[in-house]
């Protein structure tokens, strides 16, 4: 604590303050002021499903121009198809076997894929927070499947915390990243993305993903697939039942 | 004034204005990052958030103490450590000490000048350890033993025979010049070493006071997994790189990201705010955060450069600078090249030392056009300047060519003299005549004054002055002409 002190009394004196005054956060109400979010959170709750399939398909533009492949299903076991052919057709990346990583999320436990696997040998794994080996079984892995909590429509972007059962390497080691996204968790734009997380009393780590990884580093040359997934994969879940 | 024998500055400008490879990378880099940033600004549907974003930025530079010691609070909260280091060697020293405690082997690094700034890459290998960059650009720099050229393209100077060459000979892969094969290499070899690292090193571009999380932006998501899958992460962050609230940071890591590279937001935008808890099976299991001062108090202390603190490290000024379009990111001989870092290297690590990188720039102002968050860059050269020509006990600045101020000071004279003047004129009329090439410009001056002619060709002086041209053409006007100031003046 020396340090800091020193430090931030040679902050005050360069700023002509008092150095050896400690000035207090409640001295200073409009520093932290940030504007009320009620206006925004009830826009986000009250959203029709016709205003609603407005985002989706926006998030699906502006993230085709990101190279992200987005796909619109109406149930889950739709998911699941999509989820199982992306398994079939892709081979694995860094070894020889096919591995897939899965967060604890019920929406990625109801795609039931362990029933799908009969006759491959096809591995998968779920990110429990007991086991120990989830970094061993990631590294092995060639797809990982999310469910973020928050998509953002303007930007593309899908938001994932770091959550018990939820880890960060899931989205970032495997060759491929699949987001399954469902419809009510799309907002519009950053704005009131940074209102949701507002909410949130405990934020640890969590990311922001908007595309697959990339790098134009040789010659400006666009390259995806630089250290984390090649491929983001987003899957909309927009349940019919809920345009009642 | 030219300078006699030349300046490393001169040097590296020239063997950049002579390297095509260079020339035209940095012409299509400006064509598209430069052109369609000021594009962008155009057409932004906010079009107060640039004026509103620096005025958040010099708000937070005015309660830097409270913001920095409520980041500190939170991220202790957490279970992290946080460092203030006053300086350079005091940031490398409580680094070692964390690399050592963890019997550290091996560093991943995500891309951070201040790294470079402080030169703790160097101190961390001559430790026994192997430091690795993790940043395409970087790892291509790395491998070459060379310096990166532009803040967010690094290795802009090289092109793909010779980064082919580079992997044929350090990585012992065959020969290949196709970016997406050589990408693909260097992602395998440098998985190896993120999944091994004992510590991940990084920077910090915005940290934020209220939540107590630094954020780091990036494309590849190298830095991600130097965040994520070593046991230790330490980022270095400038004191100066936070905002207030996530409202703050929402608004200025945008600016961030479109200055940078034209996006809404970068690939990652990952959000650290200190060690994994018990529950996150990876994540590193410490954290630590030092912020660092390294001359920016100083800075901070000059009303005249405090706003350059301001700076959100986009790069965008660069892809925009004439001057830095032509000699390219080395002959700045700085870890901040471009026009920011030709007012932060001389105000960081001394004015005399950098002198030419303030003079090199031409002030045309386009740097300020194009900064996200609208930083008076030239201003500030041209304080610099002055603080050249005249000296400064503040900054520790001699006055860098005495002779030249003496020289000027005789030009006042002279200038303010009429009389003198014309002599003066008539004198060089005569003596410029064999200068005079069969163009009718100069082509070549004599002594000091070479310079001027090195690069271009100079008009001679005319054979009669715009005064005595005006007062045999107008001279029924020269009456009215006192009247109308006269009546300016009054209104």
């Amino acid at each position: 604590m020396h340090n800091q002190t020193t430090f931030l009394s040679a902050i005050r004196t360069a700023l002509g303050e008092t150095p050896n005054i400690e000035r207090s956060k409640s001295t200073f109400p409009k520093l932290f002021a940030a504007p009320d979010t009620a206006e925004t959170l009830k826009k986000i709750r009250s959203r029709t499903v016709t205003e609603r399939n407005e985002l989706v398909k926006i998030l699906l533009h502006n993230g085709n121009t990101l190279n992200i492949s987005s796909h619109i299903v109406e149930s889950l076991p739709e998911a699941a198809d999509l989820v199982v052919e992306l398994i079939r057709s892709t081979e694995p990346e860094f070894n020889y076997t096919k591995h897939v990583i899965m967060h604890d999320h019920p929406d990625i436990a109801a795609l039931e894929l362990w029933k799908r696997f009969n006759r491959e040998a096809v591995t998968l794994h779920t990110t429990f927070s007991r086991d120990r080996q989830i970094t061993d079984k990631t590294i092995a892995s060639f797809i990982g499947i999310t469910a973020p909590t928050i998509g953002v429509a303007d930007s593309a972007t899908v938001i994932q915390l770091t959550e018990p059962g939820r880890p960060r390497s899931t989205s970032l080691l495997p060759s491929l990243h699949i987001a399954l996204l469902r419809r009510e968790n799309i907002v519009a734009d950053l704005a009131e993305a940074y209102a949701l997380l507002r909410q949130k009393s405990h934020l640890d780590s969590f990311v922001f993903i908007s595309g697959p990884s990339k790098t134009a580093d040789i010659e400006a040359h666009m390259v995806y697939g630089a250290h984390g997934p090649r491929e983001l994969h987003l899957i909309v879940l927009a349940e019919p039942e809920l345009e009642k | 004034m030219s300078a006699k024998p030349q300046s490393q500055y001169c040097r590296d400008a020239q063997k950049g204005m002579g390297s095509p490879r260079l020339q035209a990378s940095l012409h299509s880099l400006q064509n598209r990052f430069g052109k369609g940033a000021m594009t962008l600004w155009a057409e932004m549907d906010d079009q107060d958030m640039r004026r509103r974003v620096k005025q958040s930025r010099m708000k937070n530079l005015d309660h830097l103490d409270i913001l920095l010691a409520e980041l500190a609070k939170k991220v202790r909260a957490r279970g992290g450590h946080v460092h203030f280091a006053e300086n350079a060697q005091d940031a490398i020293d409580y680094t070692l000490e964390v690399a050592r405690k963890n019997e550290v082997k091996r560093v991943v690094k995500g891309k951070s000048m201040l790294s470079m700034e402080i030169a703790i890459d160097s101190a961390l290998q001559e430790a026994g350890m192997e430091v690795v960059e993790t940043d395409l650009g970087e790892y291509i720099i790395q491998l070459a033993d060379d310096k990166p050229s532009h803040i967010i393209a690094p290795c802009i100077h090289m092109d793909r025979s010779r980064i082919g060459e580079l992997f044929t000979e350090k990585l012992g892969i065959n020969y290949t010049d196709d970016p997406p094969s050589l990408t693909a290499a260097a992602r395998k070899a440098l998985r190896e070493k993120l999944l091994s690292a004992d510590m991940g090193l990084t920077g910090c571009n915005l940290a934020c006071a209220a939540t107590g999380h630094i954020s780091l932006v990036s494309n590849e998501g190298n830095i991600r997994m130097a965040t994520t899958m070593p046991p230790v992460h330490v980022a270095l962050m400038g004191m100066e790189r936070i905002v207030a609230t996530l409202d703050e940071h929402r608004e200025t890591v945008q600016l961030l990201t479109r200055g940078a590279a034209l996006q809404k937001l970068s690939t990652y935008v990952s959000f650290v705010g200190g060690p994994s808890t018990s529950d996150d099976p990876d994540g590193p299991k410490e954290f630590h955060l030092v912020i660092i001062d390294n001359g920016r108090s100083k800075i901070l202390a000059d009303p005249e450069f405090r706003e350059v603190l301001a700076c959100i490290r986009c790069g965008a000024c660069l892809n925009i600078c004439p001057v830095y379009g032509r000699i390219g990111g080395h002959a700045y001989n700085s870890p901040y090249c471009g026009p920011i870092g030709a007012v932060i290297t001389p105000l960081l690590d001394g004015i005399n030392k950098h002198a030419d990188l303030c003079k090199g720039e031409t002030l045309c102002g386009a740097c300020k056009d194009i900064c996200p968050v609208q930083i008076d860059l030239p201003r500030m050269l041209a304080g610099l300047r002055q603080k050249l020509a005249y000296g400064s006990d503040r900054w520790n600045t001699k006055q860098h060519n005495p002779l030249e101020a003496y020289a000027f000071t005789l030009w006042r004279q002279v200038v303010s003299w009429s009389p003198l003047y014309r002599t003066g004129l008539k004198i060089a009329r005569l003596c410029q005549r064999p200068f005079v090439g069969k163009n009718s410009m100069i082509k070549r001056m004599a002594g000091l004054a070479s310079g001027w002619t090195d690069g271009r060709d100079l008009p001679p002086i005319a054979k009669k002055t715009f005064t005595e041209i005006w007062q045999k053409k107008h001279a029924t006007a020269e009456v009215k002409l006192p009247m109308a100031t006269k009546e300016d003046n009054n209104a």
